[in-house]
């Protein structure tokens, strides 16, 4: 198993090496280069004064040697300074960000996890009665409609029918709640429909079937090992979801006021703002790899037929 | 039972990607990659369109599948109004009996907007569809049919490329393109092909090994005929599911980036487009989102019904 | 004493050195405009000084603090509040007190200066400093500060864009390009503590309006030297205006506290001030949910509440003059062909295009909107924008397009942005395919591609929407449509007649003749199809009825915090709720 981490591990390094690259390429080939001025009613930069920047930014150099300049730095963390926010290191800028939208993202896979398989074994225990369709509805919202619509749907219902939160901002807990919910949706609803079928195949089996003949009650037999099996396949979902969900979400972190990376994703393209672009693909790579390595591990853990 | 099950055997199962699309029809005793039974193509069509028949979910999904396809088709007929008909008096109305689903914020007619957008998300579907496939199919093909060298360098690019997060990449792609329809296709299918790649490889694996490849072989096929005639008919199942999953992803990711700005360019109408420019309006007009939302949810769960079903008909190992 | 004259060529200057900094059209003509209407105290105007006007009943809140944000203000986090070094840093300007600074008129008036005075010609202005002038720390901000900040801003290490803007102070453009090593020479001396006199180039009457404007504004010396980059942070800031920042939690919000050491601090009422950093995208929702106290409206939210009860009242208009225009390109067809151009103008609809922008737009028939000085209003003019589609189909007699047909391709570009343009660019379309059988693609681009394809004339036909800079309307001719500027040109047009008008309008002196000129050059310009103008900005903001103070101008407009007047905050205070 060492040997297992270990080389995933170490595959990390080129992976990551070939990502910059990518991206690295993408992002010089699209017209529109951070020397523009900023604000729109200004006139072009004198070719001088865009010459002073281009030096400042290192952005007067060949490519590769640009490249292998960034390179040589990242590994040692230093990122450079964001082209958008001038007096702040990009590290510095995640470092702070970063925190925010992984707690959110944690926050909203719990809330998907539990919600997603309660309302998952329920229906499929209840199968084709009242709680099936009332979870396979729910699941059914939350993926099938847009976040950034959902987002505002619930500020309508829980911040002015209903006054019980704030519209956003990220100052105490009950801020928490409606991102949170906003991004676990669509979450949950994969999850609820992946466990209710894992269920229902996991209760018509013949270990099922071996428990309940043993004389088990209900209950041990759902939970005790119809529930392990199901959730072998639900797992494998778990590492590119909390990726996905735990770096953050341009929509939700725009709408609910969340200091978090995701707002960085859009912003710094936009802005066209090269060390924070390069810094904020990296870190989900990076992030995605550690968690599918996670999730593989967890899947030895839950499946007794995985050796590694 | 199968004995242990390699580690990495599973991750194979992760192929369909952190889409959204995962699970809404559970899982699957073939995600893993073994298990493919030599059964010969008719009757695997046969046997499949019968328990597809059976499937009561997925034959309403895929009948709105065909209903879809048709209003975009003949969207030049069902649409009461051109879809550029301006009325400046009649301004972000709600729904009205002239105007069955109310008007924009240029007065045009949401009812043909929203006909016509079936046609526009139908054609960004399929259009960033065919861009997946045409890159990921061939590029798993050959790696798992060669093998050796080319196969590992291969699966490492597309490990590379699968650490991408997606929709980031996808705006990065449109930035540098530039806003419209073909770059949208463009941009979502270079950012896509990566799990068809991967389960066209798994599959390519597996049907090597087995005897009747062998046997072709023996009697003097080709590499090309192998590969054509009997390796692609069995490969092709997952490509399909994934095909019908992909095409609601792409229609989802369209309406992402309009919401950002990068997507498809006004007047041409596509629900993703309304959804995205509708949001702000939410609290004045709601019906600009809500509608085409609704439209991209019913389209969304149609394909995915439809595609459980045909996934489902045509896997030889259920009884 | 007397204001020396501002001649033309020195407002050709001003207009430079404000557009070099990026100043927006619509700020530029409110500063000239006050210029031009200065009154016998001349830039030593003291200002009112306003108390709160309570009405019967009312009383002023106990927590007097107020919470600004949202609909594009501070949308994103501010890069520092650094003026003296960055002009776009995005921060929040009431923490600095410049030498002199923009009444709601846009006005300069005497600020931390109390007095300022020229030599006869206007070549060497005196400054004279107030010595109750303090730092948030307790020590005093004297003319050495202000020298020291503004040699900082010229020095060619702090890599500053904007630094040009002070190329009047004589030395300061040779320093700036590094020509001469250190700043010993640059013009700019502290003769005493109190006392800055500045030397210029040459007559520059209109100097005092430059030291009000944000690019003038001091920097701490201590703290710079202490801290770097990172002086601004709440932590390490000291400043000199009437707010200090006390709390700077980023990407989230700041907040502000009256600094007890401001000289005007008696007169300020209100207390604290919160800025959330709040995303466009959430719209007017924090407002609503009286999160905020006062916040500008999108597009999405104003008919909703203007049309509501309980919100009515408090929505109002502010003044933010821009000008939506049509660029038809003259060296690409259809539209080299000036009858092309014009049939434009007469096939749009404006009084319908405008409702698309829901209240954040007005018909336009030239440059500049009505009730400023330049706004042209007569008939002919009138008459080339009437909407009139059988003048325009007939216009098109003669060409190869009669009749609306042969079109070739056609597109028309735009840069990404909201508050409106999209659906008003669409609305163009629609009118032009409806009245001229005219069919365009609509291509939005992205803010920097856009720009860099507008200085090169690339586009075929141009969607853009233009702030005026200051009142004159020299400014606002000249530097958006001179013929013979070599650089910063958006459009292709050139036209002699139309140079020479705006030549002769440069002078200053005769009001009246000026105004014939630039009527005159408005008119060759339409006539010939140069642009097509079709809307006036409208913007709308809204503050609760508990925020008072906001400062109205001579128009009767309520004027809020922008890009030239930075003064709302201390003017603001909260009355105790009914």
């Amino acid at each position: 198993m060492f040997h297992y981490v270990l080389s995933r591990l170490l595959w990390l390094l080129p992976t990551l090496l070939a990502m910059a690259l990518v991206t690295f390429l993408v992002m010089h080939a699209t017209p529109g280069s951070p020397l523009d001025p900023v604000s729109e009613g200004a006139n072009p930069l004198s070719p001088e004064a865009q010459k002073n920047l281009a030096k400042y930014y290192g952005l007067d150099r060949p490519l590769y040697e640009q490249f292998a300049i960034f390179v040589s730095k990242a590994v040692r963390g230093d990122f450079g300074y964001s082209f958008v926010y001038k007096t702040r290191t990009v590290q510095e800028i995640i470092a702070e960000t970063f925190p925010i939208s992984l707690l959110l993202g944690s926050m909203a896979l719990v809330l998907a996890i539990v919600g997603g398989l309660t309302l998952g074994i329920l229906a499929a225990v209840y199968q084709n009665r009242t709680w099936d369709y009332v979870s396979v509805s729910l699941a059914t919202v939350g993926v099938a409609v847009p976040n950034f619509v959902l987002a505002v749907f619930l500020i309508i219902l829980f911040s002015f029918v209903v006054p019980l939160f704030p519209t956003g901002g990220w100052d105490s807990p009950r801020n928490w709640v409606l991102p949170t919910v906003a991004l676990a949706l669509a979450p949950m609803g994969i999850i609820a429909r992946f466990t209710r079928a894992s269920m229902l195949e996991v209760i018509r089996a013949d270990y099922t079937l071996t428990a309940r003949a043993k004389g088990l009650g209900e209950g041990p037999v759902i939970f005790k090992h119809a529930l392990k099996n199901a959730f072998i396949p639900v797992v494998t979902l778990l590492g590119p979801m909390f990726a996905a969900v735990g770096t953050g979400s341009f929509f939700v972190e725009a709408i609910f006021r969340v200091p978090g990376m995701g707002r960085f994703f859009v912003l710094s393209m936009t802005g066209r703002d090269y060390p924070m672009i390069m810094a904020v693909v990296l870190t989900y790579g990076a992030f995605l790899a550690v968690m599918n390595l996670v999730v593989d591990l967890l899947y030895g853990v839950f499946d007794p037929r995985i050796r590694y | 039972m199968a004995s242990s099950i390699r580690a990495s055997d599973t991750s194979v199962g992760r192929e369909l990607g952190p889409s959204r699309l995962d699970g809404l029809g559970g899982p699957h005793p073939r995600s893993d990659a073994k298990g493919v039974s030599a059964a010969r193509s008719s009757s695997l069509w046969r046997d499949g369109v019968r328990r597809l028949r059976r499937n009561r979910l997925a034959v309403a999904g895929g009948v709105v599948v065909v209903l879809l396809c048709l209003i975009a088709i003949f969207a030049d007929f069902l649409a009461p109004l051109p879809y550029t008909k301006t009325n400046f008096s009649r301004l972000n109305e709600a729904p009205t009996r002239a105007y069955p689903l109310g008007t924009d914020q240029l007065g045009r007619d949401l009812l043909s907007r929203m006909i016509y957008g079936a046609r526009v998300s139908m054609l960004v579907g399929l259009g960033a569809q065919v861009i997946v496939v045409i890159i990921g199919v061939p590029i798993g093909a050959l790696s798992g049919y060669v093998g050796g060298r080319t196969d590992l360098v291969l699966t490492r690019f597309v490990d590379v490329m699968y650490a991408f997060p997606r929709l980031l990449f996808v705006i990065l792609v449109m930035s540098m393109l530039g806003a419209g329809l073909t770059n949208i296709f463009i941009a979502i299918g270079l950012t896509g092909w990566v799990g068809i790649a991967r389960q066209t490889r798994a599959q390519v694996l597996a049907i090597k090994e087995k005897e009747f490849v062998d046997g072709a072989r023996a009697l003097g096929a080709g590499f090309g005929r192998v590969l054509g005639r009997h390796v692609m008919p069995n490969a092709l199942t997952p490509i399909i599911v994934a095909v019908t999953f992909g095409i609601p992803e792409a229609i989802f990711t369209e309406a992402a980036l309009s919401f950002i700005g990068v997507g498809i360019n006004p007047p041409t109408p596509s629900w993703g487009q309304m959804v995205g420019e509708g949001q702000q309006y939410i609290r004045s007009y709601w019906h600009l989102c809500v509608f085409p939302s609704i439209a991209i949810a019913v389209t969304m769960l149609s394909f995915v019904f439809f595609g459980d079903g045909v996934r489902d008909a045509l896997d030889p190992k259920l009884k | 004493m007397r204001t020396p004259r501002i001649s033309d060529s020195q407002m050709d200057l001003l207009a430079a050195r404000l557009a070099a900094v990026g100043v927006g059209r619509r700020d530029f003509l409110k500063v000239a405009a006050g210029l031009a209407t200065l009154g016998a105290a001349g830039f030593n105007a003291r200002p009112a000084a306003a108390a709160p006007n309570l009405a019967p009943g009312e009383k002023l809140a106990r927590d007097q603090h107020v919470r600004l944000g949202g609909g594009g203000w501070w949308q994103n986090d501010p890069s520092s509040h650094d003026y003296n070094k960055d002009l776009y840093c995005s921060g929040v300007p009431i923490l600095w007190a410049g030498l002199m600074k923009f009444n709601s008129d846009f006005q300069p008036v005497p600020y931390v200066a109390t007095k300022v005075v020229s030599n006869a010609d206007g070549s060497v202005w005196t400054f004279t400093i107030r010595k109750d002038s303090k730092w948030s720390d307790g020590g005093p901000c004297t003319a050495r500060d202000f020298e020291w900040s503004w040699k900082r801003q010229m020095d060619p290490a702090s890599k500053n864009p904007y630094s040009s803007y002070f190329y009047d102070i004589k030395g300061a453009e040779p320093f700036n390009k590094g020509k001469v090593p250190d700043a010993s020479q640059v013009g700019v001396v502290a003769k005493d503590d109190w006392t800055l006199e500045v030397t210029l180039e040459g007559p520059r009457g209109y100097f005092p309006v430059l030291s009000a404007y944000l690019a003038a504004l001091p920097a701490h010396r201590a703290s710079v030297e202490k801290h770097g980059d990172k002086w601004t942070e709440a932590a390490n800031i000291v400043c000199n205006g009437p707010f200090v920042l006390e709390t700077w939690e980023h990407n989230k919000v700041m907040v502000l506290r009256k600094n007890k050491h401001f000289f005007g601090a008696k007169d300020i009422v209100l207390e604290k001030a919160t800025i959330p950093i709040v995303p466009v995208q959430s719209g007017a929702l924090p407002y609503e949910n009286n999160e905020l106290d006062i916040s500008p409206l999108q597009p999405g939210d104003l008919r909703r509440m203007r049309d509501h009860p309980k919100t009515k009242a408090q929505v109002f208009r502010y003044p933010f003059p821009g000008t939506w225009y049509l660029i038809p390109q003259v060296t690409k067809p259809p539209f080299d062909n000036v009858k092309v151009r014009r049939a434009v103008g007469h096939a749009i609809d404006r009084e319908s295009v405008v409702k698309v922008a829901d209240g954040f737009a007005i018909p336009a028939h030239s440059m500049i909107p009505t009730g400023f000085p330049g706004a042209v209003d007569d008939k002919k003019v009138r008459d080339i924008q009437r909407f009139d589609p059988k003048a325009a189909m007939a216009m098109l007699k003669g060409t190869p397009f009669e009749g609306g047909r042969n079109w070739p391709r056609i597109t028309l570009t735009m840069r990404e942005e909201g508050l409106g343009s999209k659906p008003l660019a669409e609305a163009v379309q629609a009118v032009l395919l409806e009245h001229l059988n005219m069919k365009t693609e609509l291509e939005v681009l992205e803010q920097r591609v856009f720009r860099a394809g507008l200085w090169k004339n690339d586009y075929q036909f141009v969607w853009i929407r233009w702030f005026m800079d200051y009142p004159d309307p020299h400014n606002e001719y000249f530097d958006t449509f001179y013929g013979k500027k070599t650089e910063g040109r958006r459009q292709a047009w050139v036209n002699d007649a139309f140079d020479k008008e705006l030549e002769a309008g440069r002078d200053t002196r005769d009001t009246k003749k000026r105004l014939v000129n630039y009527a005159k050059a408005e008119e060759i310009m339409q006539t010939d199809g140069g642009y097509v103008p079709v809307a006036w900005v409208s913007r709308w903001c809204a503050a609760k009825p508990s925020v008072r103070g906001l400062e109205k101008n001579k128009l009767g407009e309520t004027v809020v915090e922008g890009n030239i007047y930075v003064d709302m905050l201390p003017h603001v205070y909260m009355v105790e709720k009914a």
